[in-house]
């Protein structure tokens, strides 16, 4: 066969691409219901079933590492080297090395997972790996920008696209975060404390916190965008010149926010209020994003009637648009005082979650899916299923939570005629219990659709497993 | 004479300073970005690029002239 | 510049992006090293944790406690009168990592020190709703049962003492620790005495009721029971920590 009319698969690397998208499901599928087993926890405690690994302080970074850095970091995985070979019209470079990162980033994430339930933690926030795994990650994320970098160095095509400088800020900025937030003096294999302590390891860890959001579950989301919105569409995005704008004010102002998840403690006042004020501004390039992502369709909004692939992009910018006016609301020292150690955040954090970063991914796999293994989807109607479940599911949620969360910072700074608390803590906690067991419900309507998606996924490589079958069998001389 | 390029040593200006600074970066990308017609044209003209990229290509909306080449063998820093 | 140069070469683009994203971590973070009054001076009240404190605190970290109790008081009227006066920089400035939490799904737990007895903890962290009817929080049933591996404890004061913890080693970092904390409590930050020191604390103490057994009940009660307990507030005029604000 000739180079010119080599089909896409063989012209570019899709194993690596294929197996980073299955297991980005595998996560999802387990992280989202590690997440509806948390949820029931709050609402009926007897689920502890007082075993030490089951309990909601041991499960809950397990959670979250597997749908951040399980689900969310596989599909950035999958989605980027996907879209650096496409957009530079070249193979992946050093597909040995690309293969490190996928054993190395799965076989960190599993390890890290058990290692939590078993009661090996850092204690911090979303950066709970004890320091030889943070090691052993690092070679992976080193291994990662040393792939990304080499293919698009070697790219056909002179430009390098919108959605590759996304990606680019996100492995810089991880690894940067990555490095700083973990340093750490190791007393063993599975123990070590930080480097830092009180209020200046509290404001790395939230610049971390925050930042993690910002690179990891933001920037490298909207690489995906401007890449999968404007094939999904087959247009081109809505303006070159925005995204410039967008790029650059995105990742300048993203750092500096950290602060704000530190409002009215002990670190310095001059710091949140800075904090709170970029806060406030990220909001332009944030709608800026979005925007951008929503009028690609400009002039071509019956798509939305007839592809559900659309569907779950254009509705994953709503709910980001939704979710990143919602942050700098909460940022504001008056509402957060308010809404901060309540639900609200956590209700916040999952319309980000769910609505931004999963539904924009389901979105990107539905449009990837067919192309990998060249088959059409199963079946569209289940998209569809999926699509509905999944948004009854955040609505669900974030209403739940939202109930919650106002409530509970409500009752809790409530006074009686004589100037008394009006209510104790553990009268929140009672009034809690009923949005807690919505939430649950809305996590696992969530989880049906994921299930659904992977049933679909299932079929649809089987029939083309089983169409290679056929075909083999038919021209066995095929070379 | 110079006496006023003491206010940019003084600490309690560095807020006004780095205000200035990165407000003007940003006045600054914004006219480069949008103000001059044939640059807002060659700089839109990179949107295709993900569009190229396809043998199984579907109808695509019409597209104004090409400028950038396409498809040749580029390095860094050329 | 044309925007072309960085969109066409990867290492300037790579540049660029680090120098863009270097600026606002920089400003923040780098200065809460150098200005003073980041941390108030509390005199020497704040202490490092004893070798018992620690294990607890060890405990607390792995059994993932902050993850529901925050560690942090805000400056607020209802804060004030249901957890006592707002968090000092001071307070955490020994807390490898920091424990201020982010989600109250219990309440704060950071001047939880003496606000309860021994006897009252242990129930309560053993079978929470025996006490709480209404919690929601894990029974820790295990804490009694395990018996306290400070077998390590050398290592962990070691660790944190490289971080700049004053635990001595040395005779002058001994003495050192005398002039600021005073004897008593400088024989607690002692390493080379860190194991009797432990065990005479929990034997002192009693924390979990059981005088036969060393359990990690004891060390984690140890550890609650000295939270926000160690400035003594009625020292301090009423204005006195605003200007650290």
């Amino acid at each position: 066969m000739s180079q010119s009319s080599a089909l896409p698969a063989e012209q570019y690397n899709y194993s690596i691409v294929r197996r980073f998208t299955i297991m980005a499901m595998v996560w999802a599928v387990l992280g989202m219901c590690v997440g509806v087993y948390l949820a029931s926890e709050l609402a009926w405690p007897f689920l502890n079933f007082d075993i030490p690994q089951l309990t909601f302080g041991r499960l809950r970074p397990t959670h979250t590492t597997m749908v951040i850095f399980g689900f969310g970091g596989s599909a950035l995985f999958a989605t980027s080297y996907y879209i650096v070979q496409r957009t530079s019209q070249a193979r992946l470079a050093f597909p040995w090395l690309a293969e490190f990162t996928f054993w190395g980033w799965t076989g960190g994430v599993a390890l890290g997972v058990l290692s939590y339930v078993f009661g090996i933690t850092q204690g911090r926030e979303y950066a709970e790996f004890e320091w030889p795994l943070d090691i052993a990650i690092t070679l992976v994320w080193v291994s990662y920008f040393a792939v990304y970098v080499e293919t698009l160095r070697r790219r056909n095509q002179p430009h390098i696209y919108v959605a590759n400088w996304f990606y680019l800020a996100f492995i810089v900025a991880v690894a940067l975060l990555h490095i700083f937030n973990n340093l750490a003096v190791p007393v063993s294999l599975t123990k070590s404390y930080s480097l830092f302590a009180g209020v200046q390891d509290a404001m790395t860890q939230w610049w971390y916190g925050h930042n993690a959001v910002g690179f990891f579950l933001t920037a490298a989301f909207l690489g995906m965008m401007y890449y999968f919105v404007p094939k999904q569409a087959g247009r081109p995005v809505y303006s070159y010149r925005l995204s410039i704008i967008h790029f650059w004010a995105l990742i300048f102002l993203y750092m500096w926010a950290g602060g704000h998840h530190l409002h009215w403690t002990s670190l310095p006042d001059w710091v949140s209020t800075l904090a709170a004020t970029f806060s406030v501004i990220l909001l332009m390039p944030s709608w800026g994003g979005m925007i951008n992502g929503i009028m690609t369709l400009s002039g071509a909004w019956d798509k939305l009637r007839s592809d559900p692939v659309l569907l779950f992009l254009i509705t994953s910018l709503s709910f980001y648009g939704m979710s990143t006016f919602e942050g700098p609301l909460m940022s504001l020292k008056s509402v957060n005082a308010l809404s901060h150690y309540t639900d609200w955040t956590v209700g916040h954090v999952h319309s980000g979650a769910l609505g931004w970063v999963a539904l924009v991914s389901f979105g990107s796999f539905y449009h990837l899916i067919p192309r990998l293994w060249d088959r059409k989807m199963y079946s569209d109607t289940l998209i569809y299923v999926h699509f509905w479940l999944a948004t009854i599911g955040i609505v669900l949620y974030i209403t739940s939570l939202w109930v919650a969360g106002i409530g509970q910072g409500l009752m809790l700074r409530s006074f009686d005629d004589y100037g008394n608390l009006a209510y104790t803590f553990i009268e929140t906690v009672e009034f809690m219990h009923t949005p807690y067991v919505w939430r649950a419900l809305g996590g696992a309507f969530f989880v049906a659709g994921t299930l659904v998606m992977v049933y679909n996924m299932a079929m649809t490589i089987a029939r083309r497993q089983a169409a290679a079958e056929t075909q083999l069998s038919a021209q066995p001389a095929h070379a | 004479m110079f006496d006023w390029l003491m206010w940019f040593t003084r600490m309690d200006n560095s807020k006004p300073l780095a205000l200035i600074l990165f407000f003007g970066a940003f006045c600054g990308i914004l006219i480069y970005v949008f103000a001059d017609k044939r640059r807002a044209q060659r700089l839109e003209s990179y949107k295709y690029i993900p569009l190229d990229d396809d043998n199984d290509r579907r109808q695509s909306e019409p597209r104004p002239a090409q400028l950038h080449s396409q498809s040749r063998k580029v390095m860094d820093n050329e | 510049m044309r925007h072309e140069q960085i969109e066409t070469n990867s290492g300037l683009m790579l540049l660029l992006i680090l120098v863009v994203i270097s600026i606002g971590g920089l400003v923040e973070i780098v200065p809460l090293f150098y200005i003073n009054e980041t941390v108030e001076d509390v005199k020497g009240a704040v202490r490092p944790y004893t070798p018992l404190e620690l294990r607890g605190r060890d405990i607390y970290i792995r059994e993932g406690c902050y993850l529901c109790h925050s560690q942090q008081i805000r400056p607020f009227r209802d804060e004030w009168l249901r957890y006592g006066h707002y968090s000092l920089a001071a307070e955490s400035q020994y807390d490898h990592p920091f424990q201020w939490g982010s989600k109250r799904t219990g309440p704060d737990l950071a001047r939880v020190g003496n606000k309860y007895s021994n006897q009252w903890q242990v129930q309560h962290l053993n079978a929470p709703r025996s006490v709480v009817p209404q919690s929601i929080m894990p029974n820790y049933p295990w804490l009694l049962q395990t018996d306290l591996d400070y077998s390590d404890i050398v290592g962990r004061m070691r660790a944190l003492r490289w971080t700049g913890v004053p635990y001595s080693v040395t005779q002058a970092e001994y003495d050192a620790n005398v002039k600021i904390f005073g004897k008593a409590t400088a024989d607690l930050l002692d390493i080379n005495q860190a194991q009797d020191t432990l065990l005479k604390q929990a034997r002192d103490r009693e924390f979990d009721s059981n005088p036969v057994r060393l359990t990690e009940m004891d060390a984690l009660v140890a550890y609650l029971q000295v939270l926000g307990t160690m400035v003594d507030f009625t020292q301090y005029d009423e204005g006195y920590f605003t200007k650290f604000r």
